[in-house]
């Protein structure tokens, strides 16, 4: 333990601290070479300085508890309905609108409770709750998609996002969803990264037409890598601490959260509208930050939960009374 | 198949401190019921402290769109006006707020529009675009504004010169303008008081003009503010006591 915290989550949050504060000097001796556009240089200054408040915003949660943890990712779940309802116009119905902010009221007690029964009763109870309350509007014109919106949306942020938050119940909670939101993070980045230096052919150029195969493969092995060794820290000793599980856990983690940044480009896409909102500058709204995030959280718990369980030696049903 | 229709909000595109001063502004679910609370508390307040009363409440139209006016003597008239409306309209209902006073700080915005559902009106740069925004927002929503066309509150108690700017959100247009009276306003909280004081309030609720006839041009604007003033005016001698 280095301040409290678990030896992988305080590195993790100190080499992010130590990463935001050497940018500026990145920038300035990049600035000394003069490549760079003075466009490119307000933009970056812009992106920087929206990450210099994104990024504690992000890793302080995770470090300050496991139910500060499940009700940053909650607000966060909460803040990317609003911008998705208001992007697709679905928030005009306010009473499904009012129903998938109740289930993500009562998914982060279940997670805040550690009670996975109520947990994994909720997507069907929701969805139920939706079409139903959906009738007291007694106007079927639009019924399928305001029912459809309601369902999708309340499994994207409620029940995927859930997943991410649910983690906070392990032991190594703090640790593991950094780790993760390091890596999805950093997936991007190589994306970018390898895709500039080896991009040749198109990833899907009408979804996204900036993306490459090359950046794709690249995040893949790289992302993969980064998160093997954290998780080799991280899970030492345990079932999981093998090469096979880490590199399988990393591969799922770089896929899902490439589909996932594609999944909202399908979006937005199919919207016409090239950012969700205009709540971050330089990054547009909170999905388009956020995105990446939505499928990891599902794929790696489920991974975890069957090789090694999660949280499965932490009290359970804190506040509920059961027999 | 038919193709299904997205509607993105229509502020959806603006940082979110301009959302707020935005006349295309879209209420979510927590202004809708911040709003709800407000009313109900609002109301409660000017039934208890102030007996408002409201005189000839069933002129009112019973649907949107349609725009309020009535005589500006006090901050509290626009939630008069607004107490005045069926609950199932009151949601639909928007004071037209002085932006320089209401939307001046990112805090006075925000309660502006959590607690009032009001919308700005820049009385120094108020660009015919901004007009025919809301022109086209009260027909297109349907809304329902609640203004005032003095532009300002009366430092005298009398009722000032309506200015035409109102002309050009409804001259032409087929949507009822109901003439108001408010009596009490200006002895319970006049320009400059610090404090409401529990004096009778009564609105008097006059019969809706239409300006459809009316051509939507600088005559025509001027027309529907002098007209309006005199149905004001009548409705405000009514209000005076008769009889020795």
């Amino acid at each position: 333990m280095i301040l409290g915290l678990h030896p992988v989550a305080f590195w993790i949050a100190a080499g992010i601290a130590a990463a935001l504060a050497l940018t500026p000097l990145i920038f300035l001796a990049l600035d000394a070479t003069k490549k760079l556009s003075p466009e490119l240089r307000t933009e970056l200054w812009i992106r920087y300085k929206s990450w210099l408040i994104l990024a504690p915003l992000m890793v302080a949660p995770l470090l300050a508890g496991r139910l500060v943890a499940i009700l940053a990712v909650a607000v966060l779940g909460a803040m990317c309905y609003r911008e998705f309802a208001r992007a697709i116009g679905s928030f005009r119905h306010r009473a499904v609108s009012g129903v998938v902010v109740l289930g993500g009221v009562l998914i982060t007690f279940a997670i805040a409770d550690h009670w996975y029964g109520f947990f994994t009763a909720l997507p069907s109870l929701m969805v139920s709750a939706i079409v139903i309350v959906a009738l007291f509007e007694d106007n079927p014109k639009g019924y399928i998609q305001r029912v459809a919106l309601g369902t999708f949306s309340y499994l994207l942020f409620g029940v995927c996002l859930g997943h991410f938050s649910y983690l906070a119940n392990d032991r190594l909670g703090a640790p593991i969803q950094l780790a993760i939101l390091l890596c999805v993070e950093m997936n991007d980045i190589f994306a970018y990264c390898t895709g500039k230096l080896l991009g040749q052919r198109k990833l899907a150029p009408q979804t996204s037409p900036k993306k490459t195969v090359g950046g794709a493969l690249g995040a893949l092995i790289l992302t993969s890598a980064l998160f093997a060794t954290l998780g080799h820290l991280i899970f030492a000793g345990s079932a999981l601490d093998r090469p096979i599980h880490l590199l399988t856990l990393g591969l799922l983690l770089s896929l899902t959260g490439q589909f996932g940044d594609l999944v909202m480009s399908s979006i937005k896409r199919d919207l016409g509208t090239k950012d969700m909102a205009a709540t971050i500058p330089g990054h547009g709204g909170l999905l388009d930050r956020f995105d990446s995030l939505l499928f990891v959280g599902p794929a790696l718990f489920h991974y975890i939960q069957y090789f090694r369980g999660v949280g499965a030696d932490m009290p359970m049903r804190i506040f509920t009374w059961h027999g | 198949m038919d193709e299904w229709k997205y509607e993105p909000a229509r502020d959806q595109h603006l940082p979110p401190d301009e959302q707020l001063k935005s006349l295309q502004r879209e209420a979510g679910l927590p202004a809708f019921l911040t709003q709800a609370a407000s009313r109900v508390a609002i109301r409660s307040y000017l039934k208890l402290y102030h007996r408002l009363k409201i005189i000839d409440r069933e002129r009112l139209p019973r649907s949107a769109p349609f725009v309020m006016v009535a005589n500006h003597a006090s901050h509290l008239d626009a939630l008069v006006l607004a107490a005045a409306l069926p609950w199932g309209l009151r949601q639909r209902a928007f004071p037209i707020a002085a932006g320089d006073v209401f939307f001046h700080t990112k805090a006075a915005a925000f309660f502006s529009t959590m607690a009032l559902n009001a919308l700005p009106m820049w009385r120094k740069r108020c660009g015919p675009h901004a007009l025919d925004e809301l022109r086209a927002r009260l027909i297109g929503e349907p809304a329902i504004y609640i203004l005032f066309p003095e532009g300002t509150r009366t430092r005298d108690g009398r009722i000032g010169r309506f200015k035409p700017g109102l002309g050009r959100i409804v001259a032409g247009a087929d949507v009822p303008v109901v003439p108001c009276h408010l009596d009490g306003a200006f002895r319970a909280f006049p320009p400059g008081g610090r404090f409401p004081a529990p004096v009778r309030l009564i609105v008097r609720v006059g019969v809706p003009l239409n300006f459809v006839e009316v051509s939507d041009a600088r005559q025509g604007w001027e027309e529907v503010a002098t007209r309006l003033e005199a149905a004001v005016s009548a409705l405000a001698a009514d209000a005076l006591p008769t009889g020795p």
